[in-house]
């Protein structure tokens, strides 16, 4: 019950207004209770506005407590960053989203995934070439994570089921939604086989503004993000140039120098292009050692 | 597996570091935050003491971004793993500045060079006996400083406010006899605990004192600071520092 109001706490206090999603995250970490937070919150209005009433606690997370039921019924779960269930990996960067909803279950073993972008229109060798990243990133032990969207999202996941491994969804919609609509299908797989997450009010509908956001949390929920293929304008360019603004390294299948902002892109710290998968996973294991001292 | 070398592992931070503004107009000479129109330190500094022969910010924290949050994640992050990644990499951080800059950080403080190095301990004993990892990165795992290592300073537990400057805040271990102390430390906001520590090892009879802090946490919010950011631009270079010297 002090979970459930938790959550309703944390729903409140993004609906309140007047504080930047980030700082949200941020006040709730600091406070340690999401109703805690709340409260200063409502505490900070009175005192802008001098004669408002503080609202009463109860009558507010209430209704709010039902809401999140009603969810929960409808298959839906909200974790907040106090929750232990929240993705280690995207705990620790800027913008993780204080609030997540979770169609099907997260694992702690998440923290080993890896995230496969590219072009919504790929070529055949680039559908061929997620397909085959995900197969054996999926038998090497990792988690694939990928963005449900057509092209190289849907070889992804498809590659990582078909090795039987587990595939996370981070959709730019509403957990209600499905984009593209042919993808509703593989989204309801996903959600019944592993998990897919969205940081998004449930009918939230796809914007152009929801995809970066999206990329994002992708970047933050995975050790690494690779990118299969990809012109400039895509989506993936976004998630690379945003994974590296959060540390993490950004891995390139070699085939990507044929694009120019990709050359460009090897140059920066951070960014390693793979000869394939086992490339790559060896790189992986290398970037996160920790426990071995570290030399001149 | 073998090590990781400080370069490599120092590398993706310079994807979201910045480096601090250099001494001039709108700069504070202490710190090298934004100072505000027509003042030569910030509100800070001007009403506090500068027992520090140098304050030599790595890079800018600024609210809300990356380097804030890591600099927060390596004490306090929610899981031990978090914590000793990201320690790990700050370590990697203050190594590779070091043994570039060390020099440059002696030179502005008139020595040529530090026996000592110690951390800026937390306000008081509980904070300070739990919260290991910074002592870890300078006695540890840093190899410019781990050799030199000593923890000089622990809280005194008198003060009652911890949010201002305060000479009794920190006391030394032991006495000094003139060696120069390369202080180190994660985060610079006000400034007030570095000053304290400064002080208690002046008190101790330290020659000169240096403070290399990891991150000069600043806020776009705040006056004159969008506009002092807007005029740096990246990438981080880590041949540079705010007092560098060829």
């Amino acid at each position: 019950m002090i979970e459930l109001r938790e959550k309703a706490a944390l729903v409140s206090m993004l609906r309140h207004g007047g504080v930047r999603w980030g700082d949200v995250a941020d006040r709730v970490e600091d406070a340690g209770s999401a109703v805690m937070a709340l409260q200063s919150l409502h505490e900070q209005a009175e005192l802008t506005l001098l004669n408002q009433e503080p609202p009463d606690l109860e009558a507010v997370l209430g209704p709010v407590v039902g809401e999140i039921a009603a969810w929960r019924q409808e298959g839906m779960q909200l974790i907040t960053v106090l929750d232990p269930a929240y993705p280690e990996n995207l705990l620790t960067v800027h913008d993780r989203p204080p609030l997540l909803f979770v169609r099907g279950r997260l694992d702690p073993g998440d923290a080993r995934s890896v995230a496969i972008v590219g072009t919504r229109s790929a070529s055949p060798r680039g559908l061929r070439q997620a397909g085959d990243a995900a197969r054996r990133f999926a038998e090497a032990g990792f988690v694939v994570a990928s963005g449900l969207a057509a092209g190289v999202d849907t070889a992804a996941h498809r590659g990582a089921l078909a090795a039987g491994g587990r595939t996370i969804g981070v959709i730019g919609t509403g957990l209600r939604r499905s984009y593209p609509k042919q993808n509703a299908d593989l989204q309801r797989e996903l959600g019944e086989r592993s998990a897919v997450i969205s940081q998004f009010w449930p009918d939230q509908p796809p914007g152009r503004h929801t995809f970066p956001m999206r990329n994002a949390i992708m970047s933050g929920l995975a050790l690494a993000t690779l990118v299969v293929e990809a012109s400039h304008t895509s989506g993936a360019r976004m998630q690379a140039r945003i994974a590296l603004e959060h540390g993490r390294p950004v891995l390139f299948l070699r085939s990507m120098l044929e694009h120019e902002w990709a050359r460009g892109y090897a140059e920066r710290p951070g960014v390693h292009v793979v000869d394939d998968v086992d490339d790559a996973v060896d790189r992986l294991e290398r970037l996160y050692t920790f426990d071995v001292a570290m030399t001149a | 597996m073998a090590g990781r070398s400080y370069i490599e592992v120092s590398a993706p931070y310079a994807n979201f570091m910045l480096n601090p503004a250099k001494p001039e107009r709108g700069v504070c000479r202490v710190c090298h935050s934004s100072a505000g129109e027509g003042y030569a330190d910030c509100a800070k500094c001007s009403f506090q003491p500068n027992h520090l022969d140098a304050v030599v910010p790595v890079t800018y924290s600024i609210g809300g971004e990356q380097m804030h949050r890591a600099l927060r994640n390596y004490k306090d992050g929610a899981t031990p793993r978090i914590r000793q990644q990201i320690a790990y990499d700050l370590a990697a951080v203050l190594w590779r500045f070091l043994v570039s800059h060390e020099r440059c950080v002696a030179s502005t403080a008139g020595v040529s060079g530090f026996q000592i190095v110690t951390t800026v301990p937390s306000g008081s004993t509980a904070r300070d006996d739990g919260r290991v990892n910074l002592r870890r990165i300078a006695g540890e795992v840093c190899g410019a400083t781990r050799d030199r290592f000593e923890r000089l300073l622990v809280p005194t537990d008198t003060g009652t406010d911890t949010r201002d400057y305060d000479p009794n805040r920190y006391r030394a271990v032991r006495q000094l006899s003139g060696e120069n102390v390369l202080l180190i430390d994660d985060t610079w906001t006000t400034g007030h605990s570095a000053q304290s520590a400064a002080y208690a090892l002046k008190q101790a009879r330290a020659g000169a004192v240096a403070l290399v802090v990891i991150g000069r946490h600043v806020n776009r919010e705040w006056d004159d600071t969008d506009q002092l950011l807007k005029k740096l631009s990246g990438p981080f270079d880590w041949d540079d520092c705010v007092v560098h010297v060829e």
